[in-house]
């Protein structure tokens, strides 16, 4: 289709333009249905008869349409462009580009071309906006070239490449003239030399270019004609069943159709006289042997077609060859793609290793800070505080909350990450004064008042903020991924998840080591009658200990928030995971923890690549494998030694 | 007729024109069975206040028969066992003369056996995934020919796809609309191994790697798409996944089944710009009966608050029994039901909807593209569609139609002949 | 004549089996079966479920209130229970229809085509039409009734085995069993389980063969069987609770390691408790969800069986008419409330509606039992009976 353009172009400068006496709404008028309501099919004819006019105004009115600034005034079907939105529209005249009138906005239809339509719009503006002034144009040339790749854009893009000023811009160009090259240059040396050049490139388009070039097809014959270019010859058994097998006999048609068990049934159906079919008894006829022989007797006499036997069945597919045989003719460019493709494929499946080994750590960093807090207040107080999870739905909402009243999304992070830790603070000191303080000596009723305090939250949530998702927009620096390569890439907000992991593990182990709150809490977990004989005050020690884990679960909501969701259930959603964290990785000790969060984290993602299909098994198979793990190490990978070990 | 019912539907809206209804002794309740605590509540809540929305505008316009129309409210609670037990309540000590109720298909499947068993008779508002037939459920959501499949074509059609990653929550929903769209798009010459498909959990938040794999499909050159029956919030982490990622709408569009305005109004849509939803309604529509629609609602529940399409689905529902019940001039369900067949009410997207004879309605499938306010600005419409019970992509069930009225079976094997079942399959 | 010995030693059990006698003829009298239609079908069904639950709650009482351990997954036993029975219900149900739309068929069907027309029914609505392996038995009631003991007896059996012979205790195995409880739920809620995924079986108030009997019948009938199920677990775990055995059992939840010194073998007593409560859950279960009428993956997540654990705190542990007590009024109390029963309070500025804060009321009432009333609702009869004695 370019093709035509290209051509058109060459004698839009051949030809005066004032020869053509026609205006742009005159075009348009003829295809008013088209311009209103494209689609991608039809609007060929609109771009076809725009481009060939070779009037300059065409190019505006192609960008005013992509952007949907075209409208039709209902009363007499004439198309403007929009000048100036409101109630009131301010209309431009396509052909003169001036803001000749205005129409209230109930008199006009916008035109709304669709995806496709403007992909198809954006291909015919590449040749007008290769060499465009504005870099931004350019640029979306060069984006419309790299989403359909054709021969014909080779020679303008390569003429357009001299011009160019932008370095940016300009390494593209040049990477998109050598994937067009590998493709479609005249001469055999130009390709060999191209795809050669492009053999260190990971990226999916360059992957694509190659993939197209080694495209194969499968057939079946006698014999492997001449001049095929073989990629594979398929042996039956291993590469494809002989049932497949035959069924490609039959496609080429190389051999008669199966008769299929419901045509057997049809064809008897259609024979019974006097209750019976072929001699068999119709009552007779429940069971398939019983089906077939009644079918072949009225093959015998001829009034069906026979089946084809297994025996000649597996005559017809040993008498074939079946091959796959590349697009592409030449062997010798096919030889050389995929050895370049066989480079890059190593090199692609190296780095999908390492991305889902950083995908691995962000999730990892993620379990690791929604537990930590837990194996705090678990750990080292012995405590189940299955209401751990909404003091994480809490904190979600106080950064909810905060950008309700601070509307700069990177203020009200910094202003949110300490706030949810004082409200969680508070909550969680409050929970251990007026409950857990009373339960210290029944660890399992802690676990039934805690899920009754999890479960009253969840619902005062829901009645304070509704049940819909509430929104927790990441501040902009956050935005968008860092990427190492065309494979590799981590999304900002989950480094930043990872960093916050890194610096409450670094906070909390000098805490527990280099501080005298450490020490104390170290003492108290120890054995709490014989810190106590020493002056330190347990109750003190224990209720700043729970307020520290639960402040470490609000930043956690926070954090879990910005790249999730906020809602009534989160907590709930993490809570099962935490404790298994804390558990796989032994209670009381920090590196414990780490250490189970990683492994949760990489085991997960290490199933889930196993089977990409189905993230709930990765799940159900994750469980079972704790399960199993703490059959085999009770006390988690890191257990502690001694009588701290002991109940 | 059409410009009768229409008529009828202004003044339900406007609900201007207060006559009391006469004195009645048995007013006639209306059950509603949504689900106004637990994980469905989300969406549930809304249709229960649509209810009550219509049910005030109709008494407003003079009731029903003469008769005050009450509402009977329960809580399912989103636990589907509830579902049956709470039918049974409405239809045996309630004693409603109809039910609007259920989001999910498994709550609508758990209700089943008791509307059957009790011959009660029920609305149900959302699109889901066909493959059913009751006697007492009128399906006033898309099936998958009036959404799934319009959707793929447009994506065949217009945006040329030729590789598709079809993602969806676990559940049955995803997994026959999933099934059929497989069927549908190897009919259409993509290959098996160019159809990629994906189930996540419920409330999944995990996406990176998902998406990665989903950027992986372009290696080998061709145009992919997703088609999207992601459930509730686990979009929330989808779409934002995709914004890191940096895809945008055109170099891999997504089509989302279960994303509407009230979904999205949980979301900053800046970076989902341009991707797109399928729906039977959207509040952009341009109609009179639309604003005037959407007019009600924000009187009622607020200026934030949005209507969707299952909203419309009750919308039409109602009009459609009340309009049967006048008909037949009583509540009984089968009078009611002989009046339903045929029974037509404009839709609030133009056009005029009509109620099938397989308990389906004819509807049209409306496309659009996600905007930076959390609307969606309406791409392509089509003609109204009938709704098909039993889907004809899949072999099992292209054998079989449903015809109340003339073959008095919903389960009807064309090949045998025979009514497979006159209760449904659940 | 060890029985009589045995009720003589506890008239509670003996209170209990006549209350229960006394409510089933009540309840059986007032319902639409007598004519009386004092008390709706459905809420024979609700009272019928409550019986079912009630039964699970004393197995939760026996494996915690009394052996200390504190199971978060008992409700997976009791949801394998449901499944076991459902399987057959659904798989006859369908059976029946499908042969009889075949019937009519010009040539009689092979048992292929049946097998598959089942499936079909069965598992269309996963986009599926073969059975599963687990399905081998569904066609015969004698071996699916048989799997409702067997398979949650088999679990807990292994997983008791492995835990217990592992010295996991304590919140330990409270979180391990609360991880196979997940690990159950997670499996069964994906499509390829082989039981129909999220949507799970369906119809199972229908009873195959019973096709003509009414609703208001057969709720009667599961009433009447859940109470003498409820009966019979009562005294059968009275039974095992006040023996040599009881005192050995409950030795080991007060100390484990003096019990293990004394010479018992403190596993096998553990894990015969875990077993034998598994399987009479499970059989709790298969009563309870032919009156429910559908199971599905979401019936036996964890916080199912951490209700368990609530109500059996909340009525009394370490007494079995306690869980009785406690499942029967927190259950029914919470179909009241969340059924909009109880009226909703208006407080001027604002109306409570119970919908919205029951969950909150029950929620800080378990904080509240567990402070201040750790012997639960139960602990009150004690001291009444004390003060008469």
């Amino acid at each position: 289709m370019l093709r035509r353009y290209i051509l058109a172009l060459v004698l839009l400068f051949a030809q005066p333009i004032g020869a053509n006496a026609q205006t742009l709404q005159d075009i348009l008028q003829t295809h008013q249905e088209e311009v209103l309501k494209p689609g991608r099919r039809t609007v060929g004819v609109v771009l076809d008869d725009l481009v060939a006019s070779g009037l300059p105004q065409a190019v505006p009115f192609l960008e005013a349409w992509r952007d949907r600034e075209i409208v039709q005034r209902e009363s007499d079907g004439l198309f403007f462009a929009v000048a100036e939105d409101g109630d009131t529209v301010a209309l431009r005249d396509l052909d003169t580009n001036e803001v000749q009138t205005t129409a209230p906005d109930t008199a006009l239809t916008e035109a709304r071309p669709n995806g496709g339509v403007r992909r198809a719009i954006g291909d015919a503006l590449v040749q007008f906006q290769l060499s465009d002034p504005d870099i931004e144009k350019r640029q979306a040339a060069v984006n419309a070239i790299a989403r359909s790749m054709d021969a014909s854009q080779l020679a303008p893009l390569q003429a357009s490449i001299e011009a160019e000023s932008d370095a940016a811009l300009l390494a593209q160009k040049e990477r998109l003239v050598g994937m067009l090259n590998a493709s479609f240059a005249d001469s055999t040396q130009d390709r060999i030399a191209a795809i050669e050049a492009l053999s260190g490139d990971l990226s999916v388009d360059v992957r694509a270019v190659m993939n197209t070039i080694l495209a194969t097809s499968a057939h079946v014959a006698l014999t492997v004609p001449d001049g095929a270019n073989v990629a594979q010859i398929l042996d039956v058994g291993t590469d494809l069943t002989p049932a497949e097998a035959y069924d490609r006999l039959v496609a080429a048609e190389l051999a008669p159709p199966l008769v299929p068990k419901s045509a057997i049934r049809e064809a008897l159906i259609a024979n019974i006289s006097d209750g019976s079919v072929g001699g068999v008894a119709v009552a007779e006829l429940n069971t398939d042997a019983a089906r077939e022989t009644a079918y072949d007797a009225l093959a015998a006499a001829g009034s069906v077609e026979p089946r084809v036997t297994t025996q000649a069945q597996a005559d017809a597919v040993a008498a074939h060859i079946f091959y796959l045989s590349y697009d592409e003719p030449d062997p010798s460019i096919t030889d050389v793609t995929r050895t370049a493709l066989t480079a890059i494929e190593t090199k692609v499946g190296l780095s999908q290793t390492v991305d889902l080994g950083l995908d691995a750590l962000s999730l990892a960093s993620i379990y690791f800070l929604a537990a930590i807090g837990l194996a705090i207040t678990f750990g080292v107080m012995g405590v189940i505080n299955m209401a751990h999870g909404e003091f994480i739905m809490m904190g979600a909402y106080t950064g909810f909350v905060v950008q309700q009243f601070v509307p700069d999304y990177t203020l009200s992070i910094i202003i949110a990450l300490p706030l949810a830790f004082a409200i969680t603070f508070g909550a969680g000191v409050a929970m251990e004064r007026l409950v857990i303080r009373h339960l210290y000596h029944r660890p399992l009723e802690t676990l039934l008042a805690t899920f009754g305090i999890s479960i009253a939250l969840q619902q005062l949530a829901k009645n304070i903020f509704g049940t819909q998702a509430r929104p927790l927009t990441s501040p902009e620096w956050l935005d968008g991924a860092l990427v190492f390569n065309d494979v590799i890439a981590i999304s900002y907000i989950r480094i930043a998840i990872f960093v916050l992991a890194l610096i409450f593990l670094a906070l909390i182990l000098y805490v527990l080591k280099r501080t005298r709150l450490g020490l104390e809490v170290r003492a108290v977990t120890q054995n709490p009658g014989m810190a106590a004989s020493m002056g330190i005050n347990p109750d003190r020690i224990n209720m700043l200990t729970f307020g520290l884990g639960s402040g470490i679960a609000g930043i956690a909501g926070v954090a879990i928030g910005l790249y999730a969701k906020v809602t009534s259930e989160m907590g709930a959603d993490y809570i099962v995971q935490s404790f298994m964290t804390v558990v796989v990785g032994g209670v009381g000790n920090v590196w414990g923890t780490l250490a189970g969060a990683s492994l949760i984290g990489f085991l997960q993602k290490g199933i889930e690549w196993l089977n990409p299909s189905n993230t709930l098994a990765a799940q159900t198979y994750m469980i079972l494998f704790i399960i199993l793990f703490i059959q085999f190490r009770p006390k988690g990978i890191v257990a502690l030694k001694g009588r701290a070990a002991a109940d | 007729m059409k410009l009768k019912t229409s008529a009828l539907a202004l003044t339900a809206l406007l609900g201007t024109t207060a006559i009391a209804a006469a004195e009645c002794a048995d007013p006639i309740k209306v059950g509603v069975l949504h689900s106004l605590s637990g994980t469905m509540a989300i969406s549930e809540t809304t249709l229960k206040d649509t209810m009550e929305l219509l049910i005030e505008n109709q008494n407003a316009a003079g009731g029903l028969l003469d008769c005050e129309i009450e509402a009977v409210v329960v809580d399912p609670a989103s636990d589907w066992p509830l579902f049956a037990e709470k039918a049974r309540e409405l239809l045996t000590v309630s004693e409603v003369d109809v039910i609007f109720g259920s989001w999910t298909s498994v709550s609508r499947k758990s209700a089943l056996p008791v509307l059957e068993e009790l011959n009660g008779l029920m609305f149900y508002p959302v699109q889901y995934e066909g493959e059913e037939s009751s006697k007492n459920v009128f399906y006033t959501g898309a099936a998958p020919n009036q959404q799934a499949i319009p959707a793929t074509d447009y994506f065949l059609e217009e945006l040329g796809v030729e590789k598709f990653a079809l993602l969806g929550t676990d559940y049955v929903y995803p997994r026959t609309t999933n099934n059929i769209l497989e069927a549908y798009l190897q009919n259409n010459g993509i290959a098996a191994e160019d159809i990629f498909v994906n189930y996540t959990p419920f409330g999944h938040s995990d996406w990176a790697t998902i998406v990665a794999d989903v950027v992986a499909l372009g290696a080998d050159g061709k145009q992919v798409g997703v088609i999207s029956t992601i459930n509730g919030d686990a979009n929330i982490g989808f779409y934002k996944e995709l914004a890191a990622a940096g895809i945008s709408a055109d170099d891999i569009p997504v089509v989302a089944f279960s994303v509407g305005e009230e979904e999205l109004s949980g979301l900053d849509t800046s970076d989902l710009v341009g991707h797109l939803a399928a729906w039977n309604y959207f509040q952009s529509a341009e109609s009179e009966l639309n604003d005037e629609w959407v007019a009600a609602w924000k009187a009622k529940m607020g200026e934030e608050r949005v209507t969707n399409d299952p909203m419309e689905a009750h919308f039409i529902g109602f009009n459609m029994w009340v309009n049967a019940v006048t008909e037949a001039g009583t509540t009984d369900v089968d009078a009611v039901r002989e009046a339903m067949y045929g029974q037509e009410f404009p839709n609030l997207t133009g056009g005029t909807a009509v109620m099938l004879p397989n308990h389906h309605l004819a509807k049209p499938v409306l496309i659009g593209e996600i905007t930076a306010d959390g609307q969606f600005d309406i791409i392509s419409q089509t003609a109204e569609v009938p709704g098909d019970a039993w889907t004809d992509y899949l072999p099992e069930s292209a054998i079989l139609v449903s015809d109340w009225q003339e073959l008095g079976c919903g389960m009807y094997n064309t090949e045998t002949e025979t009514c497979v079942q006159l209760t449904s399959n659940y | 004549m060890m029985q009589r010995s045995f009720l003589a030693q506890n008239p509670s059990v003996l209170w209990f089996i006549s209350i229960l006698a006394v409510f089933t003829v009540i309840v059986t009298l007032l319902s639409e079966v007598t004519g009386v239609d004092m008390i709706s079908t459905s809420f024979v069904k609700t009272l019928g479920k409550t019986l079912c639950l009630c039964l699970v709650a004393i197995a939760m009482d026996v494996v915690w209130g009394y052996c200390g351990i504190l199971s978060l997954g008992h409700f997976a036993f009791f949801g394998i229970g449901g499944y076991a029975i459902g399987m057959w219900l659904m798989y006859a149900r369908t059976e029946g229809i499908v042969l009889e739309s075949l019937a009519g068929q010009p040539i009689p069907a092979t048992p292929a085509e049946i097998s598959d027309a089942i499936g079909n029914q069965i598992f269309g609505v996963v986009g599926s039409s073969d059975f599963p392996m687990i399905w081998a038995f569904a066609d015969n009631l004698f071996l699916q009734l048989l799997m409702v003991v067997l398979v949650p007896g088999t679990l807990a059996l292994v997983f008791g085995w492995l835990a217990f012979r592992s010295r996991v205790t304590g919140v330990y195995l409270s979180i391990l069993t609360q991880a196979m409880t997940l690990a159950l739920a997670l499996y069964l809620f994906q499509n390829d389980s082989g039981l129909r995924g999220n949507n799970g079986l369906s119809g199972l108030q229908n009873i195959p063969g019973y096709e003509g009997v009414s609703q208001a019948t057969l709720s009667i009938v599961f009433f009447i069987a859940s109470a003498v199920a409820l009966g019979a677990g009562y005294v059968f775990f009275a039974w095992i609770v006040s023996g040599k055995m009881g005192s050995v059992v409950k030795g080991i939840r007060d100390n484990e390691a003096r019990v293990r010194f004394l010479g018992y073998h403190v596993e096998s007593y553990k894990l015969f408790i875990f077993t034998t409560t598994a399987v009479v859950a499970g059989i709790a279960g298969a009563l309870y969800y032919p009156q429910a009428g559908i199971i599905n993956p979401g019936e036996i997540a964890p916080i199912a069986s951490i209700y368990l654990a609530v109500w059996v705190a909340i009525g009394g542990r370490g007494r079995l008419y306690g869980a009785v007590i406690g499942a029967a009024f927190v259950s029914l109390l919470s179909s009241w409330f969340t059924g909009g029963g109880a009226p909703n309070i208006n407080l001027g500025f604002y109306v409570i509606q119970w919908t919205d804060w029951w969950l909150v009321l029950l929620g800080f009432s378990f904080v509240v039992v567990t402070l201040f009333f750790p012997k639960g609702i139960g602990g009150l009869f004690d001291m009444l009976v004390r003060k008469q004695s």
